[in-house]
């Protein structure tokens, strides 16, 4: 399994209908963890949704490692107790291993495995 | 031929044997006696398999080099062996529906439900597929020779059959003894049984030394003989059906047939697993055991290797017989054959336990790092003692990147915050923060930790370590409940956090580049550039020294931390560990939830009705603060001090030798050189004095340590 490195990217808490409007910076990606909780990568600079109370901050609190479709179904078979999304694109999130993470799954079954910098060491040693 | 060693003796055995024909083969029990199923009903086979007891040798097929060693005699092998320090693969599989058991009733099921259109997968252990429990969710757990596989389904049907009845008499564990289908399996592998007795509910003992030699029947006949044939008729093997009351099973076949109980057994061992008697479970029933259930609890009459498949029938019968009432079979517990540590391991993980961004540094300055509330931290540096004066007296950095800490936001934050909160928000200035604690609705401490005000409607709340997640799911239900729109952001794991505490904290932020007049005041809190590192610092005091929680993006942590370490070394800086930080915090007074107080605490009984405003419409707790608010209580968390060594925490507290609580933090403080504590007295009148390890202790009021609160203001 790949190594699980740092990403960089923004943090943004609105109203769901906010997110749903909000022009996402074209090339970045969105991975929208609830209805009000979006995750944005690749972008310089975050989208301001339109809803004055919006949290928008900086986030570093991620890991992600890059995975193949082969390694995700390897994954999906010796450490994932759920069943993983049928259809795709899809975000897949609860323990893998035991530990709490996330699988930004790709149309072509590829996927982005995400999961907190502070659990990253104990996920991938659990999935050495 | 090929020879496998049983018991330290190489014996010869043909293809396709199992371990129990290879035995009979040589003309020994398997195991030292009882009836043979041959089909893995019983427990009257199991042996010590390659290290590995318990295992059933009638299902597991002889091989070259295996070696075979009988349970000890009279009592438990130990569960040792080379499998239980093996990984067993775990394989997590989906199925729509599943059929255990390919016999003929489950080949009909199966093809029903496939021409139905379902996808069906089928287990049986003739094919190395041996399901060993059913779990609600549903899911079926599959032992294979290559691991352990989970199967999540969302039907199951059983079709696992009958088992044979074994007899229940006097002498029946004997070698010598078969079911019928047991007969048949070791005839047909060519071993001669001798000369044959086939017996039915007539018989009434077996006799002989060792191996049966002849049979007494009930009219007073005796029969010499090699072995018997004990036909009795059959019961369902269903364990597996009775294993998840919540899942729907279908059982089909004869596993889901009517049998009819044998009669009701005199005498004789009736649970060959436990050795357990007709006579022991009189013993149980005479003490008032009635129930099925209860008289299996009493007895472990089916708590054995087979799980009731050789004394259901007759416990049942037996309970019968003396209620007048058929029961019904008990419950099935997984699992339903023996399995390994390993196996039942598979799978399973420990907590994760968290690094901080700073996890490396602590390693590389040699601290001992402990787990502790989810995270592993420092314990200490390994100079407690040094830390703790580092505090006092010079500067100290701590990683307090644990602390919870969740952004809120929105037009009704006040509103919730107020409601969530025992203390008054709305009159937070922006720029201040406030210490809070956090009650469940019974008027109990859940947590404790600060809320910032960083704008008209957004604030930064903190929570312990600990308490973190618990605070998440807390914050969201009750808005969520109250419909108020607030946008919750836990920070916890993308936000660092240094505490730079001590007298000369404020002259480090001078040398890390903070001006005077941008260092927050006490309960303050400001964003401010720290070693080129953007931080918001939070003014408070958790030591009892100034103190500055610098928080930051956990992507600077180490910067940062190394920063204020080569500034700090004209100073003396040392980080402190917990250790240190429990000690400095208790000559403060300040509890740790969690540990200073119980599932029950009020704020009165830890002395912090302060921090609840009464006066206030409503709050999480207040109905139940107001309630009791004038009774009674003779709980209270003390202050105590006393010469000698710090007692252990959880030591006893003893007021004219009757224990009225125990210590709930305990330190040899090295500014007084005595004991400073905290614990409990729950019974009323409170004494002074109280007796901890048969020495004296006093009462002393909180905080021991800067009673004005002075040194944190500085």
């Amino acid at each position: 399994m790949p190594a699980c490195e740092p990403l960089v990217g923004w943090r943004i808490i609105a109203d769901p209908t906010a997110l749903d409007q909000a022009p996402w910076p074209a090339g970045s990606h969105v991975v929208r963890i609830s209805p009000d909780d979006v995750f944005l990568i690749g972008a310089a600079e975050p989208t301001v949704p339109a809803d004055p109370h919006a949290i928008v901050t900086p986030e570093h609190g991620f890991a992600g490692a890059s995975l193949t479709a082969d390694e995700v179904d390897h994954t999906a078979l010796h450490h994932i107790e759920w069943q993983l999304p049928a259809v795709r694109p899809a975000l897949a999130q609860g323990q893998i291993a035991g530990v709490p993470a996330k699988l930004v799954l790709h149309a072509d079954g590829s996927a982005l495995l995400l999961v907190a910098c502070a659990a990253r060491h104990e996920l991938e040693d659990r999935l050495a | 031929m090929s020879r496998v060693v049983y018991d330290g003796t190489p014996i010869e055995y043909e293809e396709g044997d199992s371990l129990a024909l290879a035995a009979l083969r040589a003309g020994q029990h398997p195991a030292r006696g009882g009836t043979l199923c041959m089909a893995g009903d019983c427990g009257n086979c199991v042996a010590i398999v390659d290290g590995t007891p318990w295992v059933r040798t009638c299902q597991t097929d002889a091989r070259p080099g295996i070696v075979v060693r009988r349970h000890p005699n009279g009592s438990h092998p130990s569960p040792g062996g080379p499998e239980q320090h093996t990984s067993v693969t775990v394989r997590h599989r989906t199925a729509d529906h599943v059929v255990v058991g390919h016999g003929e009733s489950g080949a009909a099921a199966a093809a029903a439900l496939r021409a139905e259109g379902h996808d069906v997968t089928v287990f049986d252990a003739a094919d190395g597929d041996e399901v060993v429990g059913v779990f609600d969710g549903p899911s079926v757990i599959v032992r294979r020779a290559d691991g352990i596989d989970h199967f999540h389904v969302h039907h199951i049907t059983l079709a696992t059959g009958a088992a044979e009845v074994q007899p229940v008499c006097p002498g029946n564990l004997l070698a010598g003894i078969y079911t019928p289908k047991a007969a048949a399996v070791a005839i047909a592998a060519g071993i001669d049984l001798g000369t044959v007795v086939t017996v039915g509910h007539d018989v009434k003992a077996f006799h002989g030394e060792g191996r049966v030699s002849e049979v007494e029947f009930r009219d007073g006949t005796r029969v010499a003989c090699d072995s018997v044939i004990a036909d009795l008729g059959s019961a369902p093997r269903d364990v597996l059906a009775r294993m998840a009351p919540l899942v729907p099973v279908e059982v089909v076949g004869p596993a889901a047939q009517a049998h009819p109980l044998p009669p009701v057994a005199e005498e004789g061992v009736l649970c060959p697993c436990g050795k357990i008697t007709v006579e022991d479970l009189q013993g149980v029933w005479d003490k008032g055991f009635r129930d099925l259930e209860l008289v299996k609890r009493a007895s472990l009459c089916g708590v054995g290797t087979c799980q009731g498949g050789v004394c259901m029938p007759h416990l049942r019968s037996f309970v019968a017989d003396r209620s007048g009432v058929e029961p019904k079979p008990f419950t099935g517990r997984p699992a339903a054959r023996q399995v390994t540590l390993a196996e039942a391991a598979a799978g399973y993980h420990i907590d994760t336990f968290r690094r901080t961004p700073l996890h490396a540094e602590h390693e590389a300055l040699g601290a001992n790092l402990d787990k502790f509330g989810g995270w592993f931290r420092p314990w200490n540096y390994g100079d407690p003692i040094a830390e703790y004066w580092a505090v006092r007296e010079g500067v100290s950095l701590g990683d307090v990147s644990t602390l919870g800490k969740m952004l809120v936001s929105g037009p009704d934050v006040v509103e919730a915050l107020e409601r969530l909160y025992p203390n008054h928000v709305h009159d937070i200035k922006v720029g201040r923060s406030r210490y809070v604690i956090n009650l469940n609705e019974r008027g109990h401490v859940l947590d404790d930790g600060m809320i910032c005000r960083e704008g008209d409607t957004r604030f930064l709340l903190t929570f312990t370590s600990g308490g973190a997640s618990t605070a998440e799911m807390w914050v969201r239900d009750w808005v969520e409940t109250w419909g108020l729109k607030v946008h919750v952001l836990d920070r916890t794991v993308s936000h660092g956090a240094i505490n730079v505490t001590g007298p000369l904290a404020g002259e480090l932020l001078r040398r890390a580049g903070v001006a005077d007049d941008d260092r927050p005041k006490f309960l303050q809190h400001r964003h401010v550039t720290v070693a080129g590192v953007p931080c918001h610092i939070m003014r408070l005091s958790f030591t009892g020294e100034a103190s500055y929680e610098l928080h930051h993006q956990i992507d600077r942590s180490v910067e940062l931390w190394q920063a204020l370490m080569e500034l700090g070394r004209p100073l003396g800086i040392k980080p402190h560990g917990l250790q240190a930080l429990f000690g400095l915090r208790l000559e403060k007074g300040h509890v740790i939830v969690g540990q200073d107080t119980e599932l029950d605490s009020s704020p009165r009984r830890i002395n912090m009705d302060w921090a609840v405003k009464m006066e206030k419409a409503d709050f999480l707790g207040r109905e139940a603060l107001a309630r009791t608010a004038n009774l009674p209580d003779e709980r209270r968390l003390f202050g105590f001090t006393m010469d000698g060594p710090a007692p252990l925490e959880g030591s006893v507290i003893r007021v004219d030798g009757d224990v009225v609580g125990h210590v709930t933090s305990s330190w040899d403080s090295p500014m007084y050189g005595h004991a400073v504590l905290l614990g409990w007295q729950k019974r009323l009148p409170h004494a002074d004095v109280v007796e901890i390890d048969g020495r004296e202790a006093r009462v002393s009021p909180v905080p021991f340590y800067d009673k004005e609160g002075a040194r944190a203001r500085m």
